[in-house]
């Protein structure tokens, strides 16, 4: 089954049907765009766009597939219009400011996204990948030590990828898995949850004093503030588990939202006592 | 019904877990090493890769996979197949499990330890058919377990790409880490929704009604000595990127924060009185 599953996952895409040649002008010179990305669970290079000012949308970097292809529904939701196959747009705009020239792409619903969607296997859902008609108009960085990739537009017509296809116009039968996947978790009973809440906001500015965690300064009228924490406070433990660094605490909270409360084992002078916070809206 | 599914999915899950780390290849010299490849008209690019010395075999390469494929008929030239792990019971595609790669080298790029999955993928053969007659025969897929290690370049134009080791070791325990992920899914019907955390201090606290769907996301609060305030943050400003990612929304906010490390200043676009303004912030260790 997993076998199966991480084939789904393989973004290798062939050309449907009818994506018909169109000519294309060179893209302008111009910098090198900072292209922000982030790994998804399931280990794709995402980026986002937005369509037509539409979205944001989520796309997955994939030089295995011949185009930027989108979901139907998104096509249709920004009204991209169909032309011999493809479908064009008025702007894609990448985050970061990078703006793609003469956009087109394939709206067909990928069974690799499918089944993924399906599970909520990638933590976000997906909506299409950059395959080559975008990607070949750029010099493109990765590096997965930074935060961002580099785009540079280089000279390069871009010809329509050919169409590769089986007898029965299939990528080889792997349709299947996304239907599968479907299945498997509306049969598990698996409703995937994209859904991000912010995490819970102390207030207290945080550094280290010979291996011990201190408050460097509580912001006025943070929840740390009310709960009162004051400066020079050393920070023990907390939610019962000793810590000695920043991050210590930041990995203790990480999974904490608004409204959670928060125990703190506080070392104030000689005295230890323990202060609960209630965690606030902020950053 | 539900609990026998996750668990019927969930044992064979578990086999594989725990291995050992892949090496980063770090080496003295960081000058970038290029490899060519060839485009073919169906826009995807093939490599030529050596398997603890075989080959060179044609592989194409994908960013989009993030496990890398090769097929049972060459895992068996270069004797891959006796180490493979985790063989299934039922091969379907011809799988024969996983394997570690001792030497993964792509054109002159040698990395060591590359996780690797036996199995013939369809749509691998169907390239293999098509472009026997003039590349020779596509043995698999070069996917994210060989490409996280390095800062790479792909330039289309050149038909080449670069490679530099980058230290990164994201990339060791893919086929562990998706196994984990598959499992997740399977175990909870409910998931929780997820949390996003920033990775530091800004003193600030952001607003925005749902029926507001302009870009951006209102600053409520500027928390006096905090690290927004000093940057000239102001109540009323209207957030439109931190560090070039977009804020259109709360939880975009908070997941552009997760990114920016604490001390490290990054460009924060606010617009203020219907002009956009450029400020530099940069968070403080806390939270």
């Amino acid at each position: 089954m997993r076998y199966l599953i991480t084939a789904g996952l393989v973004g290798l895409v062939l050309t449907p049907a009818g994506a018909a040649d169109k000519k294309e002008a060179p893209p302008k010179t111009a910098p090198t765009y900072e292209v922000p990305y982030r790994l998804t669970d399931t280990k794709h290079v995402m980026v986002r766009a937005k369509l037509n000012g539409k979205g944001p949308f989520n796309f997955i970097i994939d030089t295995g597939a011949p185009a930027l292809i989108l979901t139907e529904v998104v096509a249709k939701k920004v009204g991209a219009k169909e032309d011999k196959g493809w479908v064009t747009f008025d702007r894609v705009e990448l985050e970061g400011g990078l703006s793609i020239p003469n956009p087109r792409g394939i709206a067909i619903d990928m069974f690799q996204l499918k089944g993924m969607n399906a599970m909520g296997l990638a933590g976000v859902e997906l909506h299409g990948v950059l395959g080559y008609n975008v990607l070949a108009q750029y010099r493109i960085q990765y590096d997965f030590t930074d935060t961002k990739l580099k785009w540079t537009p280089v000279d390069f017509k871009v010809p329509a990828p050919k169409r590769i296809v089986d007898k029965g116009g299939s990528q080889g039968g792997l349709e299947f898995i996304g239907t599968l996947m479907q299945f498997l978790s509306a049969l598990g009973g698996i409703k995937p949850n994209f859904e991000i809440q912010p995490r819970g906001f102390l207030g207290a500015e945080l550094g280290a004093d010979s291996d011990a965690l201190v408050v460097k300064s509580v912001l006025a009228g943070g929840p740390a503030d009310k709960a009162g924490l004051k400066t020079g406070d050393r920070i023990e433990a907390a939610k019962g588990k000793s810590l000695r660094s920043a991050e210590d605490l930041l990995d203790a909270v990480k999974k904490l939202p608004e409204g959670a409360s928060l125990k703190l084992s506080v070392k104030r002078g000689d005295d230890t006592k323990d202060i609960t916070v209630e965690l606030g809206r902020g950053l | 019904m539900k609990r026998i599914l996750a668990a019927l999915l969930a044992l064979p899950l578990l086999a594989g877990f725990a291995r050992a780390e892949d090496k980063p290849v770090l080496k003295a010299d960081s000058k970038p090493q290029a490899v060519k490849f060839d485009l073919v008209p169906s826009g995807h690019f093939i490599v030529k890769v050596k398997l603890n010395g075989h080959g060179p075999y044609n592989l194409i390469f994908d960013t989009g996979a993030p496990s890398t494929l090769i097929t049972p008929k060459v895992a068996r030239e270069a004797k891959l197949i006796d180490k493979a792990k985790d063989r299934p019971l039922i091969p379907i595609f011809g799988m024969e499990g996983q394997v570690k790669i001792k030497e993964f080298q792509v054109g002159d790029v040698v990395a060591e330890d590359v996780s690797a999955m036996i199995l013939d993928h369809p749509t691998v053969k169907l390239f293999s058919k098509e472009y026997e007659k003039k590349y020779g025969s596509i043995e698999g897929i070069v996917g994210f377990p060989f490409f996280a290690k390095y800062k790479m370049t792909v330039d289309y134009a050149a038909k080449e790409m670069t490679f530099v080791p980058s230290g990164y070791k994201g990339g060791t325990d893919v086929m562990a880490d998706l196994m984990q992920t598959v499992m997740n899914s399977m175990s909870s019907s409910k998931p929780q929704p997820r949390i996003a955390a920033p990775a530091g201090l800004w003193g600030l606290e952001l607003d925005k009604l749902a029926a507001d769907e302009a870009e951006g996301v209102n600053v409520k609060a500027v928390l006096p000595g905090g690290p927004a305030a000093e940057a000239g943050l102001k109540a009323g400003d209207r957030v439109l990127t931190i560090d070039g990612r977009w804020t259109d929304s709360i939880p975009d906010a908070y997941t552009a924060a997760s990114f920016v490390k604490a001390g490290q200043p990054v460009a924060v676009v606010v617009k203020r009185s219907g002009k956009e303004v450029k400020l530099t912030v940069a968070p403080r260790p806390g939270l």
